[in-house]
């Protein structure tokens, strides 16, 4: 039974549980608003990492160097595109 | 058709192979597409018109369950696939169905959330905030949905086929869909709802 449930993903679970229930504490806490999202943006994007490394096998294969390159650009390009737009839509005109 | 037995059965084929590197090219295009809704919905937050703010619609207690939920299917589906790895088609089973019953369980709470919205005033068209909210919502709750029909008809080909590579590559690709929902699902929690209710 217990091979059914390794170590690595357990650990991961266990750890992405800590992750959410920090990321709460913004909620419960009543933090100031720029610390409130500094710890989001810290658990959202390890979080994120966890997911794709543990769960999601991305370094496994030979193909690991395309599949990670091709993951950078694309999360790459979806920063540029929130970021560059909060830049010419909002913080531009303050 | 050359099978190496040295890799997991989903790689054990050069069109594996080439299924699972195409399907994170997917992916790649998915993230762009949640890219986009989250630059338009952090342009349009705050216009809010005559409609709710965030904090006025957001509850805490479906999102916690829609958060716990989902978080614990994508552990179950990457169960599943460490069951299939060691050649254990009925533990992957009982893995599969659990997830997939979580799912329903996250759609379930997320229509009765759509629905609390729509009471409390929240349409699609009362303000620029309400739509683009209901829109990213509805997108990622739609993906989800696809997810678990795709799901069910695994576990059903999967049934009937045993695990070939074949079964084994669907299997394995339609996890890191549902690994990749809980992704999107993370950054909808924490700068959605989260920073909505700060």
């Amino acid at each position: 039974m217990s091979e059914l449930f390794p170590r690595k993903q357990v650990m991961g679970f266990v750890f992405s549980l800590i992750l959410t229930a920090v990321a709460l504490l913004v909620y419960f806490l009543d933090m100031p608003f720029t610390t409130g999202m500094t710890v989001l943006l810290i658990t959202a994007f390890i979080q994120a990492a966890l997911q794709l490394v543990v769960f999601m096998h991305a370094g496994e294969t030979g193909d690991r160097g395309s599949i990670y390159t091709n993951l950078y650009y694309a999360i790459f390009i979806a920063l540029v595109t929130v970021f560059g737009t909060l830049l010419t839509m909002i913080w531009g005109y303050i | 058709m050359k099978i190496d037995n040295s890799l997991p059965l989903e790689y054990s084929t050069g069109q594996n192979q080439i299924n699972i590197l195409g399907f994170w090219i997917f992916i790649g295009a998915e993230i762009m597409l949640f890219g986009t809704l989250f630059a338009a919905y952090f342009t349009l937050v705050d216009r809010t018109g005559n409609g709710p703010t965030g904090a006025d619609i957001f509850e805490i207690a479906p999102l916690l369950i829609e958060t716990f939920v989902l978080l614990t299917s994508s552990f179950t589906i990457g169960l599943a696939i460490h069951a299939m790895r060691l050649g254990k088609q009925k533990a992957m089973m009982t893995f599969f169905g659990i997830t997939l019953l979580l799912g329903l369980v996250f759609l379930s709470v997320e229509i009765f959330e759509f629905n609390h919205f729509y009471h409390v005033g929240a349409g699609l068209q009362t303000s620029a905030f309400t739509a683009i909210l209901l829109t990213t919502l509805g997108t990622h709750g739609a993906h989800v949905t696809f997810g678990l029909f795709w799901g069910l008809s695994i576990v059903l080909q999967v049934r009937k086929r045993g695990l070939t590579p074949e079964t084994a590559n669907k299997s394995f690709i339609f996890s890191l869909y549902w690994h990749f929902l809980d992704v999107v699902w993370i950054f909808i929690f924490s700068f959605i709802y989260l920073k909505g209710l700060m």
